[in-house]
């Protein structure tokens, strides 16, 4: 007994975030087989800082996180324990509680967050909703401001998607093919039209914004994305053909339903169109305003130079994907299908695998994704089967054999359940009535989706 | 010897000598003895008494009465005449002896018997008196003279003279023996049973029958029992019925066997009844099976009997038993040539080796040899000797038989998993639809028909309430609708193929609605839908057809502006037939599509051109009532479902081009392959056909895996190998069917998955299914209310 109890094991301690790396290496250590999470996690703060206020630690062990005792996770994955392990501590994820959920009129499509340069409690959330209105509101649950209908010809204005381009500015388009950008006015609490951005022939997808180079990306299902400006002037002049007065049954109808007042429209900068198939999501290069990622129904996702919008690279998965962000200090691409999982897709032409990671979990359509301000390995993935997934990059588990291309498989660390069916029936796979639809993660809002469910449901993870 | 056994006595001699009530019965009829029997019984029997008693104390006369009565006794086996005359003659003799020897004394010892028996003497003496009559003869002697006799059939006397064998011997001087003589053949004759012996003998056997021993208690009487009561109590002993003449195993009369008899005894036909189910056993059996719905009757046992059951200590004696292998292993010896002339023992000469022969067979090696003998002469089978290596071959061949192997070979070893035709591992198919990923809901009623937008955005549906409806494809939420009529369902809806334009085709009734979603479509896109519908106005009206009179015919089809109401959310054109449409169905470039109203006769199929306004009806006459119509996706070809058959018509040379035959009962819907070449065939028996039109007429392939109709079959347009059928029991099916150009290789039809996830609502399950253009997804519409997509 006395012998088992003793049995160490060495362990090399490491971490790939640098403000909690170990001011000189502490070499191999022999620890107890019996140690757990806490331990360990106490022992790395001993090393770090002894004296200040312990930080919660995650153990990752090979890529797994260590859930049991060393000794177990040894028997586990039939390592012996006279190998040195290499032992990555990282920050603890805080389980995200729920905090509150903003309820609207219809199904909300999409949320953005406005949290630069404000001060705690100042952040703005921005819902766009299928019943054509935008929504501000602030952290407490309360509108500040909404706006109007747009009068587009009696056509539908369900809103898909919607952007901050800055404190005082939105973009927001949907399934009206049109792009319009808001002018918000915090004192005031209104909302403006300033612009209508026309381009696009069917609904409008998603939006990409860049406030340093003021340019405006927007992927639609008539298969082209479109450069705009969120200056005016800079655009050219809206196409004829597109716009409501156009033609005399639309014009006829417009002119019965409102009274017109002039929103100056305008044309887009470029159009890029190399994709076969409706363009799902697209973004700026988070270092590199002039490079753009899109993703498209076509299975592909393609690089865009923007200065000649000319489609750079395409790399050809097997699913159509469906959603798009970066992670930027991995130099990754997550995508979500619709074959429910997200992928990992490294775009620099030096990558010879297509797919770089697969996170399985997800069981409906993966729609939306984002990644955690605070820690460039955690994503969030927004899914129409209800939930909100938390990923962790690190932690990988080896697929199945023979399968090299996908073969690191990701676990979710964590799943929001929609807080308006807590409780109640369990949930099905195709997520009627919960379907999220938007996520958001902001550093100090916490995470923010945005579902069928008509709501808006904020998680935060509390700080001990 | 006591008086008082002396009933006894009588009795038992009554026994021995024929009884004589059968004797005066016989008497009667002959008439010769009347006087005789006019006696009383008692007389007679004091006359024979009269003779035992004299046999008894007689010396003189009891031997030749013993042996009288001894002859008696054997003459009873004979016929009673005779013993009847013998005893007339013995009491004829009897008479002369007393008369001739002690008629001077006539004193005796039992005088009262003698006269009682004088009397009877006398009255026989007159009755024998016309046999003789005594006269003296010549020295003074009395001489009888005997009348002749008259030789009737009785009249024979000569058993007389067989009287005493033992001649006139003095019986005491064997009173030392038990034989009391020597008979005719020197064998002793044996004293007759007397005293003691015959006391025992008649206590054996002579209680009378009904004897009980019991007295009468109302008569006094001795109670005997009668010959019926008797039986009766046989009867009761041996537990038989009381009653008389009844037989317990009466024979079996066979009236109706397993044999044809030529002559029945019926020759009725079988009644309509052994050939009709019982009504009256069908009434029961559903009762009782009423009784156990209810759960009047458990169908089960109930649970303690079998706990009882489990108590009961059962051994498996088998239980550690090994599967051993089977033992009987024969293996048949080969078969030899049979011995030939050299191997006989004494063998024709010209089988005899000659000397070099000979020595040439020694000189080879013993397995070079072609025989492994030598030919001998012996003159003859004694001469043999034995047979040298008897030893040796018989060691060998235990030898062999212990080092053989010997293995059992099976003769047909074939593994029944590679008589299974090679599928592919489903899941190296993929991809195609495996889960429900969006649920379209907000419809009432059924959902009978779905369709997919050309670019793959939206997905419009049509179902009983009247409403066409149509969706966002992923998150179904439901972006327009319009309500085309109050009463009638919507049938079908097919959008038009067409990525430029946006034109849904839906089917409400008798009408045809060309509808433009223009809330959902951008200014330019329903401004190019619109122009293409709007190209025809007018067409008609200036070219109005008219027949060989002059006379305008009523045009098969009434193309229209719908009415205002409708006209606002986008319906534009209305085209009306005369009876009510059922399918869509659109040419590949959009200009013409083809609508089929089963219950119009002549006008079932029309196909309608978009440019012009204009519907043509291509038959006149269709055998059968048509089901569903389709356009060849590459050619001008054009495939008409009836009930049964489906006709491929050639529209550019106006022909019919094939008739396919799949054998269904009704088709429901069909399905042609994007390369032309396949039609899939959705029956609603329940099967599902695949045809290859370079084969045969008949199906290629036949799948019946659905429990109920099948309502819609579907292949994916968009250059999947998939395809997927819809049924009314509630599930789809989807399937892996590469079509390879090869001419050579037939389709490759896998089964992948069953989609299931629609409710049964009265008895209709799935109405239709629509696959996206590009994706491996489809879409459903059902008799639940719901449109469901999978993904």
């Amino acid at each position: 007994m006395a012998a088992q109890t003793e049995v160490k094991v060495p362990i090399r301690l490491s971490t790939r975030d640098q403000s909690i790396r170990l001011e000189q290496d502490a070499g191999v250590l022999l620890v107890q087989t019996t140690l757990k999470r806490p331990q360990l996690s106490a022992l790395v703060n001993n090393l770090l800082r002894p004296d200040a206020q312990p930080i919660p630690f995650d153990i990752l062990i090979n890529g797994q996180f260590l859930r049991t005792t060393i000794d177990e996770f040894l028997t586990q994955n039939g390592i012996s324990s006279e190998t040195t392990l290499d032992v990555e501590y990282a920050r603890a994820f805080v389980p995200p509680l729920n905090v509150s959920s903003f309820e609207h009129d219809d199904w909300v499509s999409a949320v953005d967050v406005w949290s630069q340069d404000v001060q705690s409690g100042q952040e703005r959330i921005l819902s766009a909703s299928y019943d054509g209105l935008l929504r501000v509101w602030n952290t407490s649950g309360d509108v500040l401001a909404t706006s109007t209908a747009p009068n587009n010809g009696g056509r539908i204005t369900s809103l898909k998607t919607a952007r901050w381009i800055s404190d005082k500015k939105i973009a927001a388009a949907g399934l009206d093919n049109t792009v319009r950008v808001y002018k918000y006015d915090d004192e005031s609490r209104t909302l403006t039209t300033t612009l209508e951005l026309y381009n696009h022939r069917w609904g409008v997808e998603d939006i990409a914004v860049s406030a340093s180079s003021s340019r405006l990306l927007s992927a639609s299902s008539d298969t082209t994305i479109s450069l705009f400006s969120t200056n005016p002037k800079d655009n050219p002049a809206a196409p004829t053909t597109l716009l409501p007065t156009s033609t005399t049954a639309s014009n006829k109808r417009q002119k019965l339903s409102k009274p017109d007042r002039t929103v100056p429209s305008r044309g887009a900068l470029a159009t890029l169109a190399a994709h076969t198939a409706p363009v799902s999501s697209t973004i700026f290069k988070p270092s590199d305003p002039t490079v753009a990622y899109s993703t498209s129904h076509d299975h592909t996702l393609k690089t865009w130079d923007l200065t000649t919008a000319s489609c750079v690279d395409t790399r050809t998965t097997g699913h159509a994907l469906l959603s798009l962000t970066a992670l930027p200090q991995l130099n990754l691409l997550a995508t979500g299908t619709s074959a429910r999982h997200i992928t990992l897709i490294d775009p620099r032409a030096s990558a010879t695998q297509i797919s770089a990671m697969t996170l399985r979990g997800h069981k409906n359509a993966v729609v939306s994704l984002d990644s955690d301000p605070s820690s460039e390995f955690h994503l969030l993935s927004g899914s129409h089967d209800g939930t909100a997934m938390v990923w962790d990059v690190r932690s990988v588990r080896s697929g199945a054999a023979g399968v090299d291309a996908e073969g690191r498989v990701g676990e979710c660390v964590y799943s929001i359940e929609r807080e308006s069916i807590k409780g109640g029936s369990k949930t099905h796979a195709h997520g009627e009535g919960t379907k999220v639809f938007g996520v958001r993660w902001d550093k100090s809002v916490g995470i923010v989706s945005a579902g069928e469910d008509k709501r808006v449901q904020i998680n935060r993870g509390i700080e001990l | 010897m006591g008086p008082n056994t002396n009933p006894r006595k009588r009795k038992a001699v009554t026994r021995e000598a024929p009884p004589p009530a059968s004797d005066s019965g016989e008497e009667l009829a002959d008439g010769l003895l009347d006087g005789i029997l006019s006696h009383s019984e008692d007389s007679s029997d004091e006359d024979q008494d009269d003779n035992d008693d004299e046999g008894d104390y007689d010396s003189e006369a009891s031997s030749v009465i013993e042996g009288l009565s001894d002859e008696d006794e054997e003459g009873d086996d004979e016929s009673g005449f005779e013993s009847e005359d013998e005893e007339q003659d013995i009491r004829e003799q009897l008479r002369k002896l007393k008369t001739s020897d002690s008629s001077s004394h006539h004193h005796d010892t039992n005088m009262d018997f003698e006269n009682g028996g004088e009397e009877g003497l006398e009255e026989q003496d007159d009755s024998l008196k016309p046999n003789y009559t005594v006269t003296t003869d010549a020295n003074g002697n009395p001489r009888y003279l005997y009348k002749e006799i008259d030789p009737v059939y009785d009249s024979d006397d000569s058993a007389a003279d067989v009287s005493n064998t033992i001649g006139n011997i003095d019986l005491s001087y064997y009173d030392e023996y038990p034989h009391i003589g020597y008979d005719i053949n020197g064998k002793k004759i044996m004293r007759p049973a007397k005293g003691e012996a015959l006391d025992a003998l008649l206590d054996s056997i002579d209680i009378p029958k009904g004897w009980t021993g019991l007295t009468d208690p109302t008569t006094g009487k001795p109670l005997n029992l009668s010959a019926e009561e008797l039986d009766v109590l046989k009867r009761l002993t041996r537990n038989e019925v009381l009653e008389d003449g009844y037989d317990p195993y009466p024979e079996m009369v066979h009236y109706f066997s397993g044999v044809k008899e030529i002559m029945p005894l019926s020759a009725a036909p079988e009644p309509k009844r052994r050939f009709v189910p019982s009504k009256h056993e069908a009434k029961r059996v559903m009762k009782i099976v009423k009784a156990i719905r209810e759960g009047r009757i458990q169908p089960y046992k109930p649970l303690e009997e079998r706990e009882e059951e489990d108590e009961q200590i059962h051994y498996d004696v088998w239980a550690d038993e090994k599967p051993r292998p089977e033992k009987n292993m024969h293996i048949a010896a080969p078969k030899l040539p049979p011995p030939g002339y050299e191997a006989s023992y004494h063998p024709p000469p010209e089988y005899l080796p000659d000397k070099e022969e000979e020595a040439a067979w020694l000189e080879q090696d013993e397995e070079d040899r072609e025989r492994d003998f030598l030919p001998r002469n012996h003159e003859a089978l004694r001469k043999v000797p034995g047979y040298e290596n008897f030893v040796k071959e018989r060691f060998e061949r235990s030898l062999d038989l212990y080092l053989a192997p010997r293995v059992r070979r099976n003769k047909l070893n074939i593994d029944p998993e590679s008589l299974l035709p090679k599928l592919p591992n489903p899941e190296d198919l993929k991809p195609f639809p495996t889960t429900c990923a969006a649920i379209f809901r907000g419809q009432e009623g059924r959902v009978r028909s779905v369709t997919f937008d050309p670019l793959g955005i939206y997905v419009a549906s049509g179902g009983d309430d009247g409403y066409v409806r149509i969706w966002e494809l992923l998150t179904g939420r439901q972006v327009w609708n319009v309500k085309l009529s109050d009463e009638e369902a919507v049938d079908s809806v097919k959008w038009r193929p067409d990525k430029d334009t946006s034109i849904l085709a839906a089917a409400a009734g008798e009408s045809v609605y060309m509808i433009i979603p223009f809330t959902i479509l951008s200014p330019d896109i329903e401004q190019a839908s619109r122009d293409i519908l709007d190209a025809g106005w007018g067409y008609a009206a200036s070219k109005p057809s008219t027949n060989t009179n002059g006379e305008t015919k009523e045009p098969p089809g009434k193309w229209a502006r719908p009415g205002t109401r409708i006209e606002a959310k986008g319906v534009l054109v209305q085209v009306t037939v005369r009876s009510t449409v059922k399918t869509i169905n659109w040419h590949r470039k959009g200009d013409y599509f083809a609508t089929v109203s089963p219950r119009g006769q002549s006008t079932a199929v029309a196909i309608h051109t978009l440019s012009k306004h204009l519907t043509q009806l291509p038959f006149r006459r269709l055998k059968g009532i048509a089901q569903t119509a389709q356009f060849h996706p590459s050619k001008a070809i054009f495939f008409v479902a009836t009930k049964n058959s489906i006709r491929s018509y050639d529209l550019a040379k106006q022909e019919l081009v094939k008739i396919l035959q799949p054998g269904a009962k009704w088709i429901s819907s069909i399905d042609v392959h994007p390369g032309g070449d396949n039609l899939l065939v959705g029956t609603y028996d329940k099967r599902l056909l695949w045809h290859d039109l370079d084969l045969s007429t008949k199906p290629y392939k036949t799948l019946r895996f659905h429990t109920a109709a099948i309502r819609a079959v579907r292949y994916h347009q968009g250059g999947l190998p998939l395809f997927a059928d819809a049924s009314d029991d509630g599930s789809m099916q989807i399937f892996h069917g590469k079509v390879v150009g090869d001419m050579m290789e037939n389709a490759t039809i896998v089964p992948l998955k069953v989609l299931k996830g629609h409710k049964v609502k009265s008895r209709l399950g799935v109405m239709d299914v629509d696959w996206h253009p590009r994706e491996p997804w489809c879409v459903s519409a059902g008799a639940d209310g719901t449109s469901r997509l999978w993904c």
